[in-house]
């Protein structure tokens, strides 16, 4: 009864991410839900990988992916959001509704 | 060789036809139109010298009909051949309207001096002649279909000659309608009547009439169908307002339609007589029609002021007769009645045309006093009303007499009597015409009106030698009825009809006797009369406006239901886009959100039986 706890707690992480993701005003708190998100995911691997493939630990080899790729990631979201705020002066999401219809 | 050679004579006036061509006003802008004419006069006359030697060589050699047939189609089990009757009959009437034609025509060159249309006008002329020819010459009763149709579409052109009068367009469209009505309606019962007879061959019909068994509905409809085409062709009641409209026409077609193109309706009918006799609610239904007509439009006829349509409405009531006659089965009589009638009209048009060129109005109360100044009109006139209504010894006698007798001794006392009275009516009102126009005071109108030219007074003339002739050429070819036959009682009724009704007329209208004769009927009949039964508003509120309401609606439910429903789906999807763009906030989250609810939504659609109690 262990894993599905863990997954219940990921699961829960990977929803407050999405929350913040959707609700966020603020560029970075947006690119931190994302964060969240990944970081959901990572705990879902590990525990998968604790509890169903204990022996070859696939998942942990793709939590460390996920770790590097979050973190390559993060360094090019917050450099378009300086890009952004250069042009724009501001980081607030509902001033970048310029694509529309 | 000439009689076998017969069914060239349609070809003259159609070579005619096509030749005139050239000398349109568009073509030919130098010569003017006469040639036109010119070479019209020239084949009508070969076609009319064609018909004389073959009816010639026909009757010299007393041999009996002579039947050709034309391939002309042939689809699966259908075979249409063009089946052609060369006999007496035949080269009689093509003789009548080849010769009617050339006077016809001859008095047009004198009439339309001062038209430039005589390209058309003769071309439409010989394309009246060719089909006419065609239709007496054709025993079939699909092709006479067809070359009626031609026929009916000749009236059009013919009638809206001058089409830049509103009232010419008017006419010529009811003409061009009425009589295509009922032409669809003859269209009907030619195509009913070909499953049960299997034939559209008039000889092959008739001899199937003699043993047919055939329900009574069907063939009463059938023959109804079958009067229903010549009701329209002969202005019978109640298609008979085209024929008013029609006068708006050139004159000199006139003389033709009111003597010749009226009458190939009841040519047809004559020679459906046997068929319809199968049926005796279409014989009934034919006496009723033409006496009704007679009555009515020798009435109507009595309260014209216009001297054309005073001779239109009796055009009407003399188809009449010959209706009354066929649906009494007297083919022959009505024939008699064709000729005689033909040749009178035509004299009798040709005088009236004769006044108008040169008094200018139509208006019979605005004439008199021409007695004296035109007196080869005036004969020409009266000799055409002796030669019409029944006067011995001309030819309108022995006709009526013939139809008379017929009558009598099948016992329809009736319509002995409606004939007498149509012919008194008649006497009456040529009688007036004669007098308006003739006899009292000249008018303003009237002061200065000289006799035409000679190509308008030869035909008059000519067609006063005919009618006069016409009893002497009848019994030179046997046709006249033999006396004994004759009820000498209805003789003598039929003669003092005849000349109390013009007495009558003569007295009030040449004699003057009396300041305003028509002041003796109540003004709201003559109004009823004079305005032909107020038919045009008659039509106006029953078909016209049938018609036109539905057209009116299904043109409604086309433009805003049909078209509707097809354009709502296009301005349903534009308006779909539009409303659905909106979508595109161009917000991240929102797509982020949009994104995340449809992975829920697909989750809980593939999970769904897995979920437990739900």
């Amino acid at each position: 009864m262990q894993l599905e706890y863990f997954l219940l707690l990921a699961a829960a992480l990977f929803c407050i991410g999405i929350y913040g993701l959707v609700t966020s005003r603020n560029v970075i708190r947006v690119l931190m839900s994302i964060e969240l998100m990944l970081n959901a995911v990572n705990l879902n691997l590990m525990a998968f990988a604790n509890y169903l493939d204990p022996a070859t630990a696939t998942g942990q080899v793709f939590a460390v992916f996920v770790i590097s790729i979050a973190a390559a990631e993060a360094a090019v979201g917050l450099a378009i959001v300086l890009s952004i705020y250069r042009n724009r002066d501001t980081v607030d999401m509902e001033q970048f509704n310029l694509l529309k219809w | 060789m000439i009689t076998e050679t017969s069914w060239l004579i349609p070809l003259y006036p159609l070579i005619g036809a096509l030749l005139t061509i050239p000398w349109s006003p568009g073509l030919i802008r130098r010569t003017g139109p006469r040639p036109a004419g010119y070479i019209n006069i020239a084949t009508t006359l070969m076609a009319f010298i064609h018909s004389l030697l073959a009816f010639h060589a026909l009757w010299n050699r007393h041999s009996s009909p002579q039947f050709f047939f034309a391939p002309w189609l042939q689809v699966a089990d259908l075979n249409l051949t063009i089946p052609l009757e060369v006999s007496a009959i035949t080269l009689g009437a093509v003789i009548l309207i080849t010769g009617l034609n050339l006077l016809a025509q001859v008095y047009a060159i004198g009439y339309l001096e001062m038209d430039w249309g005589w390209g058309r006008f003769f071309a439409f002329m010989a394309l009246f002649e060719a089909g006419m020819c065609a239709l007496v010459l054709c025993n079939s009763l699909f092709f006479a279909y067809v070359l009626l149709e031609i026929l009916t579409l000749g009236t059009y052109l013919l009638v809206g000659f001058w089409f830049n009068q509103s009232l010419v367009v008017t006419g010529a469209r009811d003409a061009f309608l009425t009589k295509r009505v009922g032409d669809l309606i003859l269209l009907m019962a030619v195509l009913a009547i070909y499953p049960l007879a299997h034939t559209w061959d008039f000889r092959e019909l008739a001899a199937w009439a003699q043993t047919a068994e055939v329900e009574p509905t069907a063939m009463a409809l059938i023959a109804l169908g079958l009067v229903a085409g010549p009701m329209s062709k002969c202005a019978q009641f109640p298609l008979h307002l085209w024929l008013d409209e029609a006068m708006e026409g050139p004159l000199p077609s006139t003389i033709l339609r009111n003597g010749v193109v009226v009458a190939t309706g009841a040519w047809i009918l004559v020679k459906l007589e046997p068929v319809l006799a199968l049926s005796p609610v279409a014989t009934t239904g034919a006496i009723v029609i033409g006496a009704v007509t007679a009555l009515g439009a020798t009435l109507i006829a009595i309260a014209q002021i216009d001297a054309k349509r005073v001779l239109s409405y009796l055009s009407s009531a003399y188809m009449g007769l010959v209706f009354i006659a066929v649906g009494a089965h007297q083919p022959e009589a009505a024939l008699l009645l064709v000729l005689t009638y033909a040749l009178a009209m035509a004299a009798l048009v040709m005088g009236t045309g004769s006044i108008i060129l040169s008094v200018i109005t139509q208006d019979l109360t605005q004439m008199g006093g021409l007695g004296s100044r035109r007196p080869i009109t005036g004969l020409t006139i009266l000799v055409g009303t002796f030669g019409l209504v029944a006067l011995p010894p001309l030819g309108g006698f022995w006709a009526l007499l013939q139809l008379m007798t017929g009558l009598w001794t099948d016992h329809y006392g009736g319509l002995v009597v409606i004939v007498l009275a149509v012919n008194g009516l008649t006497a009456f009102s040529l009688a007036r015409l004669f007098g308006l126009m003739f006899a009292g005071t000249p008018n303003q109108m009237t002061t200065r009106a000289p006799e035409p030219i000679w190509l308008m007074v030869m035909p008059m003339m000519v067609m006063v030698g005919l009618t006069l002739h016409l009893p002497l050429l009848l019994q030179t070819l046997g046709l006249l009825p033999a006396w004994a036959e004759l009820n000498g009682d209805l003789a003598l009724a039929l003669t003092w009809v005849s000349l109390s009704g013009f007495g009558i007329g003569a007295l009030l209208y040449i004699g003057r006797w009396g300041d305003r004769p028509d002041a003796i009927v109540p003004l709201r009949l003559r109004n009823l009369l004079a305005f032909d039964f107020y038919t045009p508003r008659l039509y106006r509120l029953s078909v016209v406006l049938g018609v036109d309401s539905l057209s009116r609606i299904a043109d409604w439910l086309d433009r805003y239901l049909v078209d509707g429903l097809v354009n709502l789906v296009g301005v349903a999807s534009l308006v779909s886009g539009e409303a659905l763009k909106y979508n595109n906030s161009g917000r991240f989250q929102f797509y982020m959100l949009t994104i995340s609810l449809c992975v829920v939504a697909i989750a809980l659609f593939m999970t769904w039986q897995y979920l437990p109690g739900l």
